[in-house]
């Protein structure tokens, strides 16, 4: 399997899952048959059902190259920092502004492709 | 780094862009073959070396293309790289020349645009941006350029007011141009009162996708001098892809990098530029440029864009052409436009131009970066 298919099967079964580098340890999403640290191809997955992050920036978008996304406009999209270090392009959910801590967690589309939304840390949630 | 000793640039021309067109590729890269040989008086069997740019020329490659036009090249180079393929055709076809691998070096950026071109290119640009970017509302570099600028927007107070001064000089540049699509007066007021695509950015943020090619020869001073031409020295340049892959967003391009080196190879510095080509896919990399090219301070972006002048009479001649904001973006030509726009800028009275070059925004960020400065 391709490692964004088995980013789409995690996503499926509701797990986001980053690679991380066994032989040098270094996190990185997307997902690619090398680690882009040490060129390993020592990767395994770190599933968790949800990662903390920060948004970087957001932008909602009126405008799609795809017309099965034109029903859904405006979309809100953003840039996470993941606190293991990647950068995620994200849906957001509301209440998501730049500098909102979020969780980010993972799911499939219509078309089985993993897609990410980044929703606010719950004051109380753990 | 070493100089490029008499290797010249000369015989800017334009395949008049279109909005749409029905012909290949090859059509647009071998049009402006033809114009460079009518321009120039060079003889096609004298084109030794060719430095190729377009997205749109699959399934062929350069040495289909070089068939298709009957070229026989002993120096071939193929540059996908978007907005950075003018630098890096200049710099590839300079050392060429000064090493005698060619004696003449044509390099061709262009690509065509039929109904679903640029929707078929965005959807497939990369395995990241297919599989990563793509299922978020496709929204493309229009996507990804939203999230920089507001970025952008946050760590240097820039407005929208200031991006819109960038526009809309650049418009009143593009009606002195005949060769810009977008030649109607565009006022601050339209340029705010744009219909949103991705916020911050509204429709006059974003250049048009068209068909179009532009080209230009590298040869010998003496060969060009022969010839009549009017040509342009070539006093430094930089290239670098994938700089500074730790920041966490893009709030600065490969020119932070490289800037220094630019300037002392030159031997001159960002006032003594008489025109600047930055690339201007969105207003906001424009302010990139000049923070990281060293024309102000880094985060003074929003500073200098209100202390300057870049319409016409202005203190600082910027993107004369109209830039792509007005000309369109013809793909992989958008990388040639700011480099024949400073060879024509040079051949009329400037005697400095630094043309600035940004591309393959892949994932999350743009990756190459080059610029060169040229003298006449
Ligand atoms: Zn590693």
């Amino acid at each position: 399997m391709t490692p964004i298919a088995e980013l789409a099967a995690h996503a499926k079964a509701g797990e986001l899952a980053l690679q991380r580098c066994t032989a040098c340890g270094a996190v990185q999403y997307p997902p690619r048959e090398l680690c882009l640290s040490c060129l390993a191809d020592a990767l395994e997955w770190r599933v968790s059902d949800h990662e903390p992050g920060k948004v970087l920036a957001t932008t909602t978008l009126h405008h799609s190259h795809d017309p099965q996304f034109r029903s859904r406009l405006p979309l809100r999209v953003g840039l996470v920092r993941l606190d293991a270090g990647p950068t995620t392009v994200c849906f957001l959910a509301e209440d998501c502004g730049t500098g909102t801590r979020v969780v980010v967690s993972a799911e499939t589309d219509d078309a089985d492709r993993a897609v990410l939304t980044a929703a606010p840390v719950q004051a109380g949630a753990r | 780094m070493m100089d490029y000793g008499d290797a010249v640039a000369c015989a800017p021309v334009t395949v008049p862009y279109v909005r749409r067109s029905d012909k290949a590729a090859a059509w647009w890269l071998g049009s402006a073959l033809r114009k460079l040989l009518e321009v120039s008086g060079v003889k096609k069997t004298q084109i030794e070396g060719l430095c190729l740019s377009s997205f749109t020329l699959a399934p062929d490659g350069p040495a289909p293309f070089v068939q298709y036009v009957g070229l026989s090249p002993r120096f071939l180079e193929f540059l996908p790289f978007g907005g950075a393929c003018g630098v890096l055709a200049l710099r590839r076809a300079a050392r060429a020349v000064q090493c005698c691998d060619a004696e003449v070096v044509a390099c061709i950026a262009g690509d065509t645009n039929g109904p679903t071109s640029f929707q078929d290119l965005v959807a497939q640009f990369s395995s990241f941006s297919r599989d990563c970017v793509w299922p978020y509302g496709a929204g493309g570099p229009n996507q990804s350029f939203a999230l920089i600028t507001e970025h952008a927007m946050r760590r240097t107070g820039a407005t929208r007011e200031d991006f819109g001064k960038l526009c809309v000089a650049q418009r009143r540049w593009a009606q002195r141009n005949p060769l810009a699509l977008l030649r109607s007066e565009l006022t601050l007021e339209d340029y705010l009162a744009a219909r949103p695509i991705a916020e911050p950015l509204r429709l006059f943020d974003c250049v048009m996708p068209c068909a179009g090619a532009d080209a230009f020869l590298v040869m010998h001073r003496s060969r060009a001098q022969a010839l009549g031409l009017p040509c342009a020295r070539i006093l430094a340049t930089i290239e670098r892809h994938n700089a500074f892959p730790e920041d966490p967003i893009q709030w600065r391009g490969g020119w932070a990098m490289d800037a220094d080196a630019l300037w002392s190879q030159a031997a001159l510095g960002p006032p003594d530029m008489d025109v600047v080509q930055t690339y201007d896919d969105y207003p906001v990399i424009s302010m990139l440029q000049f923070e990281d090219l060293g024309f102000c301070a880094k985060d003074d972006g929003a500073e200098f864009i209100r202390r300057n002048d870049f319409a016409p009479g202005g203190n600082l001649r910027h993107n004369t052409g109209g830039g792509q904001l007005s000309c369109g973006q013809a793909g992989a030509a958008g990388g040639f436009l700011g480099m024949v726009e400073a060879l024509r800028q040079l051949a009329a009275d400037a005697r400095h131009a630094l043309v600035s070059g940004f591309g393959m925004v892949n994932y999350d960020r743009g990756l190459c970066t080059a610029a060169a400065v040229l003298a006449r």
